[in-house]
């Protein structure tokens, strides 16, 4: 170690490594030194300007900043000299002094407040605050409660940037600047903003920094949020985020059985980093909503009943029944399809929300107890096409690095995705690693906050993906970037591809995408030029019908390029849901046993019915909208629907909603009576996300643990228990004791998950898979040395220009295209319940193109009619200047205005995904503020 | 300061402020073909003052949009400086007359309080807005005001009234020598020799060790050494001059630069070539447009020639914060942030401007460069005193009969410059006290009037030191209490708020010289302690001087 620093600290002889700071240093050997502006944590620069942390340096004229300071050789530093100690204690009396007393203001645990009681500190009686001139003293200094989420109380603030560079530097959202000078030197949003009304999407990274309580929780403050009033808690346990595939690792505060605050842990997917879902969208497990007693329907009920009706109504429909009746009745119904019809009437719908656990008792209830492979979930809607593309060209539907790689990237293409909305902790890497120096290239037809990073901001025609990328393709090839070498030894189908492409030119592409030829061309040299590039895309590129054949061009531009296999190259479809990998490597559907083995191969076949002791469907089951459909025509009559919301997710609802009420049987079981519930024979009360244990698996192919912080509310109960019972009253002879117990057996089945025990998880919190042996952490980067791939090459599959099913036209001018809003998670059956989320965006919404209004003579806030050739609804207007022209955007999470009762069911024809990104429609003002406003 | 709330959120757009098309159409048109670089976005916010009168937030929001930065990286720069006036939604935008009064310490005892009131009493708030400024370097001409661009010196109610009537706000040149003229007195031969290896940087650095010159900004830090130490680390590199001559008292540099600015550029080019600097970076105070306007016109003259190459020379604005004087601050402004003097080491000779070794250099330090290698080491060094070599440039001001910059040796005293050089006290003022290095350098009894003022030695022994070379001289007619108080007011405005010790501490320590009754020693003196020992710059540092020379040499508190 021969370029350790070795110096004297208190006397006693010590050794830096490079880089290290004092502070490091005396943190290591067990000196406490008071911090403020220094937040220990990843990812925070330090910055040296509270002087809360000064030592003295023998032979220097001033004081130290230990935070920032680097050790030289032979350096006498003293943490204990009276001199170092009085600077100290100043700093916290001249902060004190401006603050209300302790107990008094908005965090008496804050650490500031630990610090100056340490030295005796409370307050100071012989220095005025800055804020006594004020006529109201303290509160004189300003207090922001305009964020339904984050109380600012700036009397606590010590302008010590701590905030800043939490929304700065740590999640790249660039709200936070510190305002004026001097005394008057203030954390601002925007231009001086209140914090309800800026640009702040409230992640909350501030609130986790600040050392002071200045920036705090609501939900531990008092009414008048200026006072801790949430003081110990209960218990803090160490679980997951319940929402997207990012899955980060949380730190759930309990108190008398309510969630009071998230925090972010340093897991590998978020280095303590959260977003607003994550940490203020907790409340909606304690919703009055919550199904905590299992219902039947009434007798005589209508089958085809609104679905938006209050909670409050729905005795209406369903009556209170015991578990034994319900769980009775739910199996009876399925029984008698079974031994009627058998299983190929039944279906079975599970969940990404769940567990592995879950996904994988589920999908082995309706293949052993259904007997059939019908069983799919919402991963059809997402990234069906891409797994094809990917199962296809390199063997595996799982991402090939982790979104982290993106820190070692030089370039980074994000394309048909937006991350910092759906993505966001992931986000934050991307913009990270773009502030670092990497070349962020931006592809997508809505404008958005990453492209502000981004060395080339692609905003095309809507649907022309597959011209846009064979252009990149063309110009790899045409100006020979490809990697000759790395296509001899791992790639097949070069040649096809080169042929296809040969035409698509950028010059020729140009008007049909909507981009310069010169700005495709660059794009294309970066990618295929960089050192390493990397791709990560999402529902942009999936959801057409031409999905299969988008990933198929990035698949291609990997391959070409051998952008893949090594450190911050790849590709990452970046996974929506919190356990959609999970899910899909378990099982959960219709072409797969776990593992993405085809049920329709006899040795596999011949393996599952020894393994689970009887003889299976010896075919693929039917997906998701085609389940729909085969109910429509008769073919299905019962299903078991767990954590599921077809009625809001399905593309033209109409048409999904109308099946659902033709069931004969339908169990739904859900932790709410979602709009699919209200249309359930039984409707079994289940476990939220912070109710239960079990593992989850990220985008980035790590498996979690999640733990339950809270009890089950009444009479609900969690869902693996469930599912088995179903399973036993329909015959099955299952004994579980406990998820570890379905964990063991679902990893016999995986040889993904070798070496990667339930013990292992509990232990290490996270482990990537695949994982060579028990003591060594899994492969980041996969495929290092070819693909999994029956010759072990990738194989190129060139695609053709197909335009999207439905363009618009006369009658329906306009492109609908759908998608998510960073506080609303999928049909918002969580989000639209959870306090603050619903706060934010509390009403269903569709967003144009502010100069497209302006034609149609439409204002923000009018209610407008959008329309298409599956049906009608109303939503309220946004301008929106990041929606291209031509277009209207629309979520889907909005129960009063949902969108997919006009999204186009047409499939892609290989991942069975609908075209959820394009279909053609029209809006016009609704009649009621029409009238309303001509009188 | 708040927006226009919506009435729900069914009537907003999405998050925060939405741009808006006339206002980024407006921007685009200001900054036309200038580069959208972050480091320019003060310069980027000064076309927009400029042409507008102050910085409305549609305004800001644009050119966010246009540079691609955020708002509150736009905000928290154009919210730091003086000279930007921020306009929010629903407030109303500044009068079109601007009038700055100095009200720093020289103007102040020539009467600036008297002339502010009387000043905001005749004049129609709606058409006219008086402002309060910092040291605008013309403490000669005290009181001095400023009347839009025009500077005006010993301002009285009536003169600034007239001009504002009369609407004389542009801009005054002063008569300098010019780029032709300099050149054909053999201006740039000297540098022409250095560009063609005629003279090689080590005997310049030699030349210049043996002159004896120092750093004139302030800290007295040798020039060849310096240049040493920046060419010690790898390339590229680059070169600023710090022309952000705010110490109040101080006024030399605008007088070098009003009268002969080619003799600095000279100099620049020089050190630049020593170095191999691949850019300079003038860096100017906002307070003096008559210098601004001369070096953008001096700086086109010398790229005109082919002197300099285009951009070579990129001159830079200041916005009115006198924390930028200080080299780290500086380099933050020139990178287009707050002035926020920045945590040392690293120094700036190694990591500056962009992150890469800069050598920063005063005006006049760059000044007498063509001077000392033109006539020799020696001719400089020997019109010093002994001990003290070298001539200096000091600005007096306060009660003398001639204020001004003279020149005269290193090592002279106070009543030296009073008597010899300045004509003496004004006629019914005796010597009591005076300041000899600006606002920092302290504040000492007319009994130390005959210590040697040159950098450290006994001026250094008593807690004082002579810095920018501003002298102010003080009457039996003059406060010193209130002198301190005008100093640390001066400092708390001027705080740059980045460490609690100056933040807090000049604002504390404000709050304690003015209450009532006795001063509260060890208050004082925790303060006094916790500001030298703890803050991150001289700012900090510096600032209890005053208040330490009040409680020790003034033992009556006058």
């Amino acid at each position: 170690m021969t370029d350790q620093i070795v110096f004297k600290l208190d006397g006693k002889e010590v050794a830096a490594s490079p880089g290290e700071t004092i502070w490091d240093v005396a943190k290591r050997e067990g000196t406490k030194i008071p911090h403020l502006c220094h937040v220990d944590l990843p990812g925070y620069r330090v910055d040296g300007n509270c002087r809360a942390c000064m030592v003295e340096v023998k032979g220097e004229r001033v004081l130290a900043a230990s935070c920032i300071r680097k050790p030289t050789k032979g350096m006498e530093v003293s943490t204990q000299s009276e001199r170092a100690a009085k600077s100290r204690s100043m700093v916290f009396e001249l902060l004190a002094s401006n603050m209300r007393p302790r107990e008094e203001g908005p965090d008496n645990q804050a650490p500031f407040w630990k610090w100056a009681a340490s030295m005796g500190i409370a307050g100071s009686d012989r220095y005025a605050s800055k804020f006594a001139g004020h006529e109201q003293g303290h509160r004189g200094a300003e207090l922001d409660v305009s964020n339904p989420a984050i109380a600012v109380n700036l009397d606590a603030c010590i302008a010590c940037g701590a905030c800043v560079r939490a929304c700065r530097e740590v999640q790249v959202n660039d709200v936070i600047g510190m305002g004026l000078r001097g005394s008057h030197a203030v954390p601002v949003f925007d231009i001086h903003d209140p914090m309800g009304l800026s640009t702040c999407v409230t992640c909350g990274e501030c609130v986790q920094a600040c050392p002071t309580g200045a920036l705090y929780e609501k939900s531990l403050l008092d009414k008048t949020a200026t006072k801790r009033a949430v003081q110990e808690f209960d218990a803090v346990v160490n679980t997951l985020c319940p929402f997207c595939g990012v899955g980060c690792q949380t730190a759930v505060a309990v108190k008398d059985n309510r969630i009071v605050q998230v925090d972010g842990r340093n897991g590998y997917a978020n280095e303590n980093r959260l977003c607003v879902k994550g940490r203020f969208g907790f409340d909606y497990v304690a919703s009055p909503e919550r199904l905590t007693k299992p219902l039947v329907r009434r007798d005589g009920a209508p089958r085809n009943v609104d679905s938006t009706k209050p909670y409050a109504d729905r005795f209406e429909i369903f009556r209170e029944a015991t578990w034994e009746e319900a769980l009775t009745r739910a199996a009876a119904g399925l029984k008698k399809i079974l031994d009627g019809r058998g299983g190929k009437a039944l279906s079975g719908f599970g969940s990404a929300k769940g567990s592995n656990e879950e996904a994988y008792l589920f999908q082995k209830l309706v293949r052993t107890g259904f007997e059939t492979n019908n069983v799919d979930h919402c991963t059809r809607l997402c990234h069906a096409s891409s797994v094809a593309a990917l199962m296809e060209g390199i063997g595996s539907g799982a991402v090939s690095a982790p979104f982290n790689a993106a820190m070692d990237a030089d370039c980074i293409v994000v394309i048909g995705a937006r991350p910092t909305v759906n993505h966001p902790v992931a986000a934050t890497f991307f913009k990270q690693a773009a502030k670092r120096g990497a070349k962020l290239i931006v592809i997508d037809p809505r404008g958005q906050d990453l492209m502000r990073h981004a060395a080339h901001a692609l905003r095309f025609k809507p649907g022309s993906d597959v011209a846009l990328l064979n252009s990149l393709l063309h110009t790899i090839i045409a100006e020979e970037l490809y990697d000759k070498d790395y296509i001899r030894e791992h790639v097949s189908g070069f040649e096809a591809l080169k042929a296809k492409v040969k035409d698509f030119s950028p010059e020729a592409m140009a008007e049909v995408v909507g981009v310069d030829a010169g700005v495709l061309r660059d794009v294309a040299r970066i990618y295929a030029t960089s050192k390493a590039s990397i791709i990560f895309w999402g529902m942009g590129i999936s959801q057409h019908t031409h999905g299969t054949d988008n990933a198929r061009c990035l698949i291609a531009l990997a391959l070409i390029t051998g952008q893949i296999g090594r450190p911050g190259t790849g590709l990452h479809p970046l996974r929506g849901q919190n356990n959609v990998q999970g899910a899909s490597d378990a099982g959960l559907i219709p072409m797969y046993f776990p593992d993405y083995k085809s049920v329709e191969k006899l040795d596999i076949r011949d393996w599952y019915e020894n393994f689970w002791g009887q003889t299976l469907d010896p075919k693929r089951g039917l997906t998701v909208v085609e389940i729909m459909d085969a109910v429509h025509e008769g073919e299905i009559t019962g299903m078991y629907i767990m954590g599921e919301n077809p009625a809001m997710s399905d593309p033209d609802q109409d048409h999904a909603r109308d099946a659902l009420a033709k069931l004969e049987h339908l169990v739904v079981q859900d932790i709410f009576l979602t709009e699919t519930a209200w249309y359930a024979d039984v409707v079994l009360p289940a476990s939220a996300h912070a109710e239960k244990l079990g593992t989850y698996t990220n985008t980035n192919r790590q498996i979690q643990i999640g733990r339950p912080a809270l009890g089950l509310p009444g009479e609900a109960r969690q869902d693996w228990e469930l599912i088995v019972e179903l399973a036993r009253r329909i015959g099955l002879d299952w004994k579980y004791e406990h998820v570890s117990d379905v964990y063991a057996e679902m990893a016999a089945t995986m040889p993904s998950l070798k070496n990667i025990s339930w013990e292992r998880i509990e232990r290490e919190e996270s482990v990537i898979y695949p994982s060579r042996a028990p003591d060594l952490p899994g492969d980041e980067i996969a495929f290092t040395d070819g693909f999994p791939t029956a010759d072990g090459r990738g194989m190129i599959v060139p695609a053709d220009l197909l335009p999207p099913d439905e363009v618009p036209d006369a009658e329906f001018p306009l492109v609908l295209t759908t998608g998510r809003l960073l506080e609303h998670w999928h049909t918002g059956a969580m989000t639209r319940r959870a306090g603050v989320l619903d706060a934010i965006e509390p009403v269903g919404i569709a967003a144009m193109n502010p100069r497209d209004m302006q034609k149609r003579g439409l204002q923000q806030g009018d209610r407008i009619t959008v329309e298409t050739r599956r049906g009608v609804l109303d939503a309220i207007l946004r301008a929106d200047r990041e929606v291209a022209e031509g277009s209207v955007f629309m979520p889907f999470c909005f129960a009063e205005s949902p969108a997919n009762r006009l999204t186009n069911p047409k499939l892609d024809p290989f991942g069975k995904i609908p075209e959820f990104k394009y279909c053609a429609a029209r809006v016009e003002r609704a009649r009621e503020t029409a009238a309303a406003a001509t009188s | 300061m708040r927006p226009e709330t919506p009435r729900s959120r069914r009537e907003r757009g999405p998050k925060g402020r939405v741009v808006d098309d006339s206002a980024l159409a407006e921007v685009r048109a200001l900054l036309g073909m200038r580069e959208r670089r972050r480091d320019l976005l003060i310069e980027h916010l000064h076309l927009i003052q400029d042409e507008f009168g102050c910085l409305e937030a549609r305004h800001l929001r644009a050119l966010a949009e246009e540079m691609r930065l955020s708002q509150a990286e736009v905000y928290e720069v154009a919210s730091f400086y003086d000279h930007f006036d921020v306009v929010k939604e629903a407030e109303p935008r500044p009068a079109p007359v601007t009038v700055r009064v100095c009200e720093s310490i020289s103007c102040m005892i020539a009467g600036a309080d008297e002339l502010i009131e009387q000043l905001s009493a005749g004049v129609d708030p709606r058409q006219v807005r008086v402002v309060r400024a910092a040291c605008v370097g013309r403490c000669a001409g005290a009181p001095a005001a400023r009347v839009g661009d025009r500077e005006v010196d010993n301002a009285t109610v009536e003169g600034l009234l007239g001009d504002v009537r009369e609407r004389r706000t542009e801009v005054v040149v002063p008569e300098y020598v010019a780029f032709a003229e300099y050149r054909l007195a053999g201006g740039y031969q000297l540098y022409e020799q250095v560009r063609s290896g005629a003279l090689s940087a080590e005997s310049i650095i030699e030349s210049l060790q043996a002159s004896g010159l120092r750093g004139l900004g302030g800290a007295g830090f040798p020039p060849g050494k310096k240049w040493q130490f920046v060419r010690s680390y790898k390339g590229p590199r680059l070169m600023s001059i710090n022309g952000d001559e705010g110490e109040p008292g101080t006024f030399k540099d605008r007088w070098f630069l009003e009268r002969d600015p080619h003799r600095t550029l000279e100099g620049a080019l020089i050190a630049a070539h020593c170095v191999e600097a691949e850019r300079i970076y003038f860096y100017m105070r906002n307070e003096y447009p008559g210098v601004l306007e001369i070096l953008r016109r001096e700086i086109a003259a010398l790229e005109a020639a082919g002197v300099a190459p285009r951009g070579f020379v990129e001159l830079r604005r200041g916005a009115g914060a006198y924390i930028c004087g200080e080299e780290s601050a500086m380099i933050e402004s020139i990178e287009g942030k707050r002035g926020l003097p920045r945590n040392r080491p690293p120094y700036i000779a190694e990591v500056g401007i962009f992150g890469r070794p800069t050598l920063n250099q005063n005006v006049e330090t760059l000044w007498w460069i063509r001077d000392i290698l033109q006539k020799g080491a020696d001719w400089f060094a020997k019109q010093g005193r002994e001990g003290h070599p070298g001539p200096r440039s000091w600005s007096v001001s306060g009660r003398v009969k001639r204020p001004g910059v003279v020149r005269a040796p290193a090592g002279v005293t106070v009543r030296e410059l009073i008597h010899d050089y300045c004509g003496g006290m004004l006629d019914g003022h005796t010597f009591t006290a005076y300041l000899p290095g600006g606002a920092s350098g302290g504040i000492l009894p007319a009994s130390m009037g005959d210590i040697p003022l040159d950098f450290g030695g006994e001026l250094a022994k008593v807690g004082a030191f002579v810095g920018s070379h501003a002298v102010v001289v003080f009457s039996d007619r003059d406060d010193v209490k209130g002198a301190v108080i005008n100093l640390l007011k001066f400092f708390k405005h001027e705080s740059c708020g980045q460490c609690t010790p100056c933040r807090e501490g000049t604002d504390k320590m404000v709050a304690l010289l003015q209450a009532k009754g006795a001063l509260n020693e060890p208050a004082l003196r925790d303060l006094e302690t916790v500001m030298r020992d703890s803050s991150i710059c001289g700012l900090g540092q510096a600032a209890p001087n005053p208040v330490n020379h009040l409680l020790t040499l003034f033992p009556k508190g006058s």
